[in-house]
């Protein structure tokens, strides 16, 4: 049969990374092919490159015979390929016809948009999706799959061969995401070829006929869903070098400090419970979207929490406002510096004592003095490039920008401190400086919780791993002896099924 | 706070070779000064102004009796600038402070002239009327969480109204003890400008030096990091507009008295001449920049243009084409600023 794709020595390169390297795989007519990997590892790139979103560098890409040029999304979908953005592309206060026919309304003479063309093939594409709803109503009354279903639609409505859908039901529910595999299957049947791309597991053995699993932006495999196994997979998104060396600094001895129980922050965060001892790094790992930064946010004030209890030395708390946290030991940095941590445009030193400026002060008033001084005290101590204490932070490197948020913290002497990707958009040599700082923060005794998406980096810090996955803490994994495939496992299964496997593990660690 | 900044007027490839030269000739260096600091510029350019006007018109513009009438009419507008600027630094801004001024200046009137109670108690009645608006401002701001701008025009048209429906149209006279408060003569000059000059003093100092006022650069910088940062912004944006209501009826009194009457059409048009001066001072839409002085030397620069074009005989209804020219090019000097930034 002649595969309806074929792409070979697939090459893609962004500013400082490789994202694929030569990746060659074919999708066959009716075929549901999945594109598994870890955060990162150019599933959603490769994606992209099918539909046209992004350019390639090298390689070819081949649609029924045909070899296709550098074409862009427009084109990419005259030629009969669509793609589901994860992102989601719908304009929600326009109706769903609109939004499915966006920029190519049906029109009748002076450009009148024919509207009841437009709703009468709606309505055909999604009673062909298999579902109910009225292609008049607004995206913003849909439930998330529903939106889901018609940004499906959208891509249909141009008469499909092939169908990219990336991460589809990172925002459903279970049940939600059976519906959305009935209309996967209807779609194979009726000859569509699907481009599945996902990291959780259990999908892959539900919906799609073959996976390939790319890691580090090559293809490490390709295999037949019936012949492989769950933990085939796994070794085949994992088993790379570990760049950092594990350094588990003294064993934690320390009495608990932060314990979270059965915290839950609506829709996000469902009953995770752990805790985090003086002088501990306890690391949060788990996929995007397994609710770690709600988590975080929610015992930091910064969300409002629905239900479950948070103790501080013992001591239940429920701070309202970031500002009850900070007064009561607590500091978050969080994971985008840019949009929240930081005041790009403001210099160094007010960076660094905006949580304590009653320390910085004298009767209410500013010392810039003793700012300055706090801040050279933490450029010297951090190695913080930059050329004055008085230079604005946003001139500064990522890896400068993300110590200068740091020191913000350390300038607070908190008894715990929450870090959200503490290494995000840093390079290798901030990164071990980094790894140094969060390590002697711990050596003085502050409780470190660290949120982190690099499974190297989690198993270089953590001296103890909490998984979530869903909203749910699903598992604990002692930082010695856990590996990749053990915090994979518990990741990428659903929460049902990883609470069985959780068990098991748990047992396996004791 | 830009630490270096190319010569402004160079062509940009040109920049950074021409600013390292102009940094070493003092024409250069002085131009280099001029250009970062908006405060320096307003006041050169206000220098240059009245210097011209006093040589060209050595007979009316450098008289005392013209002096004191351009700072006493930019009285009014220097007290709304203090609190104007102050939001501005947060991000925010308030469209209701002329519906404000009108509304507390009659609600004086009325306790003052229609109530006969004593003056004192009309100046209090003032400033709680102007307090409570500008909370009610901040309240809707903060916790119905709808912006600045929307609620600020709605409140405007409603203040507007409920000052009508106060006064219905005006109270006069108020009574000679209330109009001494507007019209006692010190140095030369009448009460609202030495009112001003005491907020602007005071106001300028603390939002420079306290750390209670510096928190409202971190708001205007980033918000939700300012949050993050333990910084309690729904309360302090809360606390920021009561002052600019508490300002605005400060200044409604103090009107009301200079004329000894409450006008109900007072302070029309009055907050986007104010907003203009924080911008010309060195306010950004975007918050986080600006001082109280660059706010005051905006608001003096926008009289002055005034008063020049009243003596000159160009007629003043070329003020505001120049005063928005003047806007452009200020602003259009910072983009230029930002993307060569050395």
């Amino acid at each position: 049969m002649l595969p309806r794709l074929e792409l070979r020595d697939i090459s893609k390169v962004f500013p400082g990374v490789k994202a694929l390297e030569r990746v060659s795989l074919d999708v066959l007519p009716g075929e549901v092919h999945a594109l598994l990997g870890e955060n990162g590892a150019g599933k959603s790139t490769l994606g992209k490159i099918i539909a046209g979103v992004y350019a390639r560098d090298e390689g070819s890409v081949t649609l029924d015979g045909v070899p296709l040029g550098d074409i862009d999304e427009v084109e990419a979908g005259r030629l009969g390929v669509g793609i589901v953005h994860q992102e989601g592309s719908l304009v929600r206060t326009l109706s769903i016809a609109d939004n499915i026919f966006a920029g190519r309304q049906p029109t009748r003479s002076l450009g009148r948009v024919d509207v009841e063309a437009m709703v009468a093939r709606s309505r055909a594409l999604l009673e062909q999706l298999g579902v109910d709803i009225d292609p008049k109503a607004k995206v913003a009354t849909l439930s998330s799959a529903q939106a889901q279903v018609v940004e499906i639609a959208k891509a249909l409505s141009q008469d499909l061969r092939l169908l990219i859908l990336d991460e589809p039901t990172a925002a459903l529910t279970l049940t939600e995401s059976e519906r959305l595999f009935e209309a996967v299957r209807r779609l194979k049947t009726n000859g569509v070829s699907i481009v599945y791309v996902s990291h959780r597991l259990a999908e892959i053995f539900t919906v799609c006929d073959r996976v390939s699993v790319l890691k580090d932006g090559r293809l490490s495999g390709t295999r037949q869903v019936a012949a492989t196994s769950t933990d085939e997979l796994i070794r085949l998104m994992v088993g790379r070098d570990i760049v950092f060396s594990r350094q588990p600094g003294e064993k934690a001895s320390g009495p608990p400090i932060l314990e979270v129980e059965k915290l839950s922050a609506e829709p996000f965060v469902h009953d995770v419970s752990f805790a985090v001892r003086a002088g501990e790094i306890v690391c949060l790992a788990g996929l995007v979207g397994s609710g770690r930064s709600e988590a975080c946010e929610a015992i930091f004030g910064a969300r409002p929490r629905s239900g479950g209890e948070v103790r501080l030395r013992g001591a239940p708390v429920r701070f309202r406002d970031p500002s009850q946290a900070i007064a009561a030991g607590v500091g978050m940095a969080p994971e985008d510096r840019k949009e929240a941590g930081l005041f790009l445009t403001m210099d160094v030193a007010s960076n660094i004592s905006v949580s304590v400026m009653d320390r910085v002060s004298e009767a209410g008033r500013i010392s810039s003095a003793k700012s300055e001084a706090l801040a050279r005290r933490f450029v010297e101590e951090l190695h913080i490039v930059t050329p004055s204490v008085r230079a604005p932070v946003g001139n500064l490197s990522g890896g400068n920008q993300q110590k200068v948020m740091l020191a913000k913290w350390l300038a607070l002497d908190p008894l715990a401190l929450i870090v959200d990707e503490p290494t995000r958009g840093v390079d290798v040599g901030a990164r071990a400086e980094i790894y140094r700082i969060l390590r002697g923060l711990a050596a003085r005794g502050v409780a470190l919780l660290v949120v982190s998406s690099d499974l190297p980096e989690v198993l270089t810090l953590a001296d103890r791993i909490v998984v979530m996955a869903d909203g749910r803490s699903v598992g604990e994994l002692a930082g010695l002896i856990a590996d990749e495939e053990a915090v994979l496992r518990l990741a990428t299964l659903r929460a049902e099924v990883s609470a069985a496997l959780d068990r098991s593990s748990r047992e396996r660690v004791a | 706070m830009n630490t270096s900044a190319p010569l402004p007027m160079a062509p940009p490839e040109a920049a950074t070779t021409s600013a390292r030269s102009a940094r070493t000739s003092l024409p250069g260096r002085i131009l280099f000064a001029l250009a970062n600091s908006r405060e320096l510029m307003l006041l050169a350019l206000i220098v240059i102004l009245a210097g011209g006007m006093t040589i060209v018109y050595p007979k009316n513009f450098p008289t005392t009796y013209n002096i004191s009438a351009v700072l006493l009419n930019a009285a009014q507008n220097g007290i709304l600038v203090a609190g104007m600027m102050l939001l501005m630094i947060a991000g925010s801004f308030d469209l209701s402070v002329g519906s404000t001024l009108a509304l507390a200046g009659v609600w004086a009137g009325v306790v003052v002239g229609w109530w006969g109670w004593p003056a004192p108690l009309g100046l209090l009645a003032a400033l709680i009327v102007g307090g409570i608006a500008g909370a009610v401002n901040g309240a809707i701001v903060t916790r119905l969480g709808i912006n600045a701008l929307i609620a600020t025009l709605a409140t405007m048209t409603i203040y507007r109204g409920l000052t009508y429906l106060t006064a219905g149209t005006g109270v006069t006279p108020i009574s000679d003890n209330y109009a001494a408060y507007g019209e006692t003569v010190v140095l030369g000059i009448q009460t609202p400008f030495w009112v001003m000059l005491a907020i602007v003093v005071i106001g300028g100092w603390a939002i420079a030096k306290t750390r209670f006022f510096r928190q409202y650069y971190f708001i205007g910088g980033n918000a939700r990091a300012a949050k993050l940062s333990g910084i309690r912004v729904e309360r302090l944006t809360l606390i920021g507009f009561t002052i600019m209501g508490l300002l605005a009826g400060l200044a409604g009194a103090l009107a009301a008295s200079r004329l000894n009457s409450a006008v109900v059409s007072a302070g029309i048009g009055v907050e986007l001449s104010v907003i203009t001066a924080t911008v010309l001072g060195g306010a950004s839409l975007k918050g986080g920049e600006g001082t109280i002085l660059g706010g005051v030397l905006g608001v003096w620069f926008i009289a002055l243009v005034q008063n020049a074009m009243i003596i000159t005989g160009i007629g003043v209804f070329w003020q505001p084409i120049v005063v928005g020219v003047v806007l452009l090019l200020a602003v259009s000097l910072d983009r230029y600023k930002q993307a060569h930034r050395g």
